[in-house]
């Protein structure tokens, strides 16, 4: 019983790491060039908690890898794309790592 | 330029004005844009601009004009502000409209005195990954001189590139100057390629010259 107590314990001080966001997914209107890509990677790259920043044109998709624990707010990933001039229309958060989705694009890590 | 030619190239204006924009001069935020224009011996141009939002840019520029028709030259060094009028961010396009303003000085051959010179323009433009269409229109002003150059690209892609791939396009050039500069519209078939920041224009016009634009943004 001890045992079990210590591992549901465990289990559930690792659950927010666990289920913690590896990966913003932002579907952008707007995006046709590299320049858009460009300016929406500078912008993105800005923020403390971003590792990567991987773009497609092809799925109209801006994905931010997070570092550790951290994460940035809806509302300043938002205001970041709006700043840049595109208009983002959803945001996921997964798991996935980013190079699953770089290679989802069809990218490879430059 | 033909009356034929001047109603082909108001027509396509009218027909493309409603849908068109992208801004070259404002690449981004936080950006910086440099562009070198060589247009076929009569204007030849260099840009820097710095835009601290997407909205808006501020930087300068300088520009010579070689005559076609004459031995008139004309050279103006310009401070100038670009400003995006609005963004339509659509679903698989983008499409801008943007315009520009800014005073400077200039010197030429058939006045003496450096002369105060307002710049004057305003671009439109269009963009999806496997069609581009732009049109714009730019003018210098002094109290010995007026050019005006207006410049109608359509592009097109012949694959749809993604942000970190080579992108190129076939793109068709009519341009018609006024102010002396050259008579009737010069036509060019350009390649362009871009990737990252850096893109490069280069094609030959319907006179064999060499037409060449080169943009640069970090």
């Amino acid at each position: 019983m001890k045992t079990y107590r210590i591992f549901l314990t465990v289990l559930l001080l690792l659950a927010p790491i666990v289920v913690r966001a590896a990966t913003i997914e932002m579907h952008v209107k707007g995006l046709v060039c590299a320049f858009c890509a460009q300016g929406i990677e500078k912008k993105l790259r800005k923020f403390p908690a971003t590792v990567d920043v991987v773009v497609s044109l092809e799925q109209r998709l801006v994905a931010v890898a997070l570092k550790d624990g951290q994460d940035i707010p809806d509302d300043e990933l938002r205001k970041a794309l709006t700043n840049a001039g595109y208009t983002v229309t959803t945001i996921q958060r997964s798991d996935t790592p980013i190079a699953i989705i770089r290679s989802r694009f069809g990218q490879t890590k430059p | 330029m033909t009356r034929r030619s001047e109603t082909l190239i108001a027509g396509a204006l009218v027909l493309l004005a409603p849908a068109l924009a992208f801004t070259k001069p404002i690449a981004f935020a936080d950006g910086t844009t440099v562009m070198l224009e060589y247009g076929a011996g009569t204007m030849t141009e260099a840009q820097i601009f710095y835009a601290p939002q997407y909205n808006y840019s501020v930087g300068g520029g300088h520009v010579e004009f070689d005559s076609a028709e004459s031995t008139e030259t004309v050279r103006v060094t310009y401070a100038r502000l670009n400003y995006l009028l609005h963004r339509w961010n659509l679903e698989s396009a983008q499409a801008n409209a943007f315009v520009w303003g800014g005073a400077g000085g200039s010197t030429g051959n058939t006045f003496s005195a450096r002369q105060f010179t307002v710049n004057a323009g305003a671009q439109a433009d269009y963009e999806t990954r496997l069609i581009y269409a732009s049109m714009k229109t730019d003018l210098q002003k002094a109290s010995a001189f007026s050019i005006r150059v207006d410049t109608l690209q359509l592009g097109v892609a012949p694959y749809k590139h993604d942000s970190n791939q080579l992108a190129t396009w076939f793109v068709v050039q009519a341009r018609n100057y006024t102010g002396g500069i050259q008579n009737g519209v010069e036509w060019a078939a350009l390649l362009r390629l871009f990737k990252g920041g850096a893109w490069i224009e280069a094609g030959v016009t319907n006179t064999h010259k060499l037409q060449a634009m080169a943009m640069f943004n970090f």
